[in-house]
């Protein structure tokens, strides 16, 4: 099928000529090289390649641009845009009596003509320089700030900060796109999780209690085809990605709450929000090389243990037999955000099984099927469904524990033994045990810490 | 594809002046050809991070015993008109859902609603920030809390009022604006 000329041409805009340098890049080339030139003279010794050869090879790296002055370079233009942009905004915010109104206007409204001058530049030159393109990108968002709010100060314009903040990210969206800027991305994520908090939590009004910022959903899912085209596509993994990344995996976890209807039902949506993390950090797209780099499985997997270790307590089972939450299902902001959260992960779990068998996905992407279960047993006998969640903690933790030791990761091994110390310190306040009993169990895991570690340590050294 | 990325910027240039320069167009002609009101005022004083400090004023002149018995309900978008008593300070004289065919009103929304048809209806003044320098901010306070101990003092916001919107010009404090008293202020020695 033939797209319409003007999509094909967004398409291809942002399928190839979008594919950035990746001038941030997590490979040491630097030090490679310094250790080649440095191997050279030992390599003509041993005849290994000719003097010709190795004066080829060391004019091949003085030639090649330096990574590191580059890197330098880009983060001293974000800050430099960054730093700049807020100062500006600080500056008039001091709100300059003496000047005229139209002066005032002139000067709050002059960066913006600035930013756009560089961005204009950047684009009808095509230039490449990531430096310039972040830097820009960041003043840019703060002209933009600036612009309204300096019109808001000289007219005395009422205050509504959610909108305020809406505004100024949708004036910032083009930016991301026009510039390629990742940092101008990041502070569009921000921004926009600013805006759902402003709106959802702080903005409490007597009258109609907290409103539900319905628009943050589509606003987040504006900046997803520069995520795709700019790292997922071409299969890039640099530090942008992975701040990208955790920004809006932190996003939707903090503003996930902000759909609060009731009480009960926000907790089946996070641990639905939590399995689909994990589900997505299963899918190869988003796979990393190293743990904390994933934001969807460490966030996910933390999620899923603390949300269990809240539910090990009885005041949540409590709630929902009290309540009698069937016939609250119906009809709230949650059921529908819950609901559909679900559907998501369901959605993805199927994905994922397209590509792995059950038993290779990471057991706690099927949490939520599990909480969904203990769930419906919770409105009927709150006691078994509290019993059976410290039985599921501990289930995960033998995972995890079992992972790190196949994996021979000591982060991971101590991950799972520290969701059973959780687990322990958790029962401390609330159980009837006795002091020796308890003491006796800490023990026990403590000595567990040190006999894992010890074991898996020794295995290295065998390995090695 | 450098032609999409130039359209794509020239889009978001205009963007970002649309909406600064529609705030500018919209208050510049209400603060042309507005009509003057002054509302009794009583500020404290906050500070925005975008811009700067400013001062919240809280109106008297924010409810209305409503005609008829239309259910009003809250954030109901509704408009009000406005005459001067004889103090010469603003009072609602209309509420109604339909804007008025002539003269200066307010487009704003209902604030707050008794039971009863016959209580009064409260309503939002969308002029409730005046921006102050920032050294400026908290001596305005003080001035403003003098002129409460005084009750031969009296504070009020100038407002201009055009067809539905409203311009906060100034807070006078017995008839000398704010800026003005806080810098008589800042010249006289303690």
């Amino acid at each position: 099928m033939e797209l319409p000329a003007n999509t094909r041409a967004a398409f291809l805009f942002l399928k190839n000529e979008y594919l950035p340098i990746p001038v941030i890049s997590t490979t040491p080339a630097t030090r490679m090289s310094k250790q080649i030139l440095k191997e050279l003279p030992e390599l003509v010794r041993a005849n290994v390649i000719s003097e010709e050869t190795a004066q080829r090879i060391a004019a091949h790296y003085e030639n090649q641009p330096n990574p590191t002055t580059n890197r330098l370079l880009v983060v001293f233009g974000i800050l430099g845009g960054l730093l700049i942009g807020m100062g500006i905004v600080l500056i008039v915010a001091h709100n300059w009596d003496e000047l005229p109104k139209a002066m005032k206007l002139g000067i709050g409204l002059l960066p913006l003509l600035v930013g756009q001058g560089i961005a204009g530049y950047i684009v009808l030159k095509n230039i490449q320089s990531r430096a310039w393109r972040e830097g820009c990108g960041a003043f840019l968002c703060f002209a933009i700030a600036l612009s309204i709010s300096i019109v808001g100060q000289v007219y005395n314009i009422e205050g509504n900060f959610g909108r305020f903040l809406m505004a100024w990210m949708l004036l910032t969206l083009p930016c991301i796109y026009v510039l390629r800027s990742s940092v101008t991305a990041m502070l569009y994520i921000v921004g926009v999780t600013w805006y759902a908090c402003e709106v959802g939590y702080f903005s409490y009004n007597f009258m109609e209690g907290s409103r539900v910022p319905w628009k943050y959903g589509p606003m987040l899912m504006l900046v997803l085809p520069f995520c795709y085209t700019e790292f997922i596509l071409p299969g890039i993994k640099n530090n942008f990605y992975y701040f990208i990344s955790w920004l809006l995996v932190l996003s939707l976890t903090v503003c996930l709450g902000t759909f609060q209807g009731s009480d009960q039902l926000l907790m089946m949506a996070y641990m639905s929000l939590f399995s689909l993390f994990i589900l997505l950090s299963e899918i190869k797209l988003f796979e990393t090389q190293r743990v904390l780099t994933n934001a969807f499985l460490v966030v996910g997997s933390l999620g899923i243990m603390g949300s269990l270790l809240i539910l090990s307590f009885e005041w949540y089972w409590e709630d929902i037999y009290d309540n009698s939450t069937l016939h609250a299902l119906a009809g709230d902001v949650e059921t529908s955000v819950a609901g559909a959260v679900t559907l998501m992960a369901i959605a993805m779990l199927f994905v994922v099984l397209r590509t792995k068998s059950a038993a290779a996905i990471n057991l706690k992407a099927y949490a939520f099927l599990v909480f969904i279960a203990l769930f419906f047993l919770g409105i009927k006998t709150p006691g078994a469904a509290q019993l059976l969640v410290n039985l599921v903690v501990l289930v995960f933790a033998v995972y995890t524990i079992r992972d790190g030791a196949r994996k021979n990761h000591l982060g991971i091994l101590n991950y799972g033994l520290l969701i059973i110390t959780g687990l322990i310190a958790c029962r401390f306040f609330d159980t009837n045990f006795s002091f020796v009993l308890r003491g006796l169990l800490f023990i026990g895991v403590g000595v567990g810490f040190f006999a894992a570690n010890i074991y898996m340590i020794k295995k290295r050294k065998q390995g090695a | 594809m450098k032609t999409f990325a130039i359209i794509l910027f020239v889009f978001m240039c205009v963007a970002q002046w649309v909406v600064p320069g529609k705030m500018i167009y919209d208050s510049e002609s209400v603060v042309t050809s507005g009509t003057v009101y002054k509302f009794k005022t009583q500020p404290i004083d906050p500070s925005d991070p975008f811009r700067g400090k400013y001062i919240t004023l809280s109106f008297e002149a924010n409810r209305i015993d409503p005609p008829g018995d239309h259910p009003w309900r809250y954030n109901e978008e509704v408009y009000v008109t406005f005459t001067q008593d004889s103090a010469g300070f603003a009072m609602p004289t209309s509420i109604s859902t339909t804007p008025p065919a002539e003269g200066a009103y307010l487009h704003t929304k209902v604030s707050y609603v008794d039971s009863g048809s016959s209580s009064p209806v409260g309503f939002e003044l969308p002029f409730d920030r005046f921006y102050l320098e920032e050294s400026k901010a908290s001596e305005a306070e003080k001035a403003y809390w003098e002129a409460q101990r005084d009750s031969t003092q009296v504070a009020y916001g100038v407002v201009r009022i055009g067809a539905g919107n409203a311009v906060l010009t100034d807070v006078m404090i017995n008839d000398r604006s704010i800026v003005e008293v806080v810098k008589a202020m800042n010249r006289t020695p303690e």
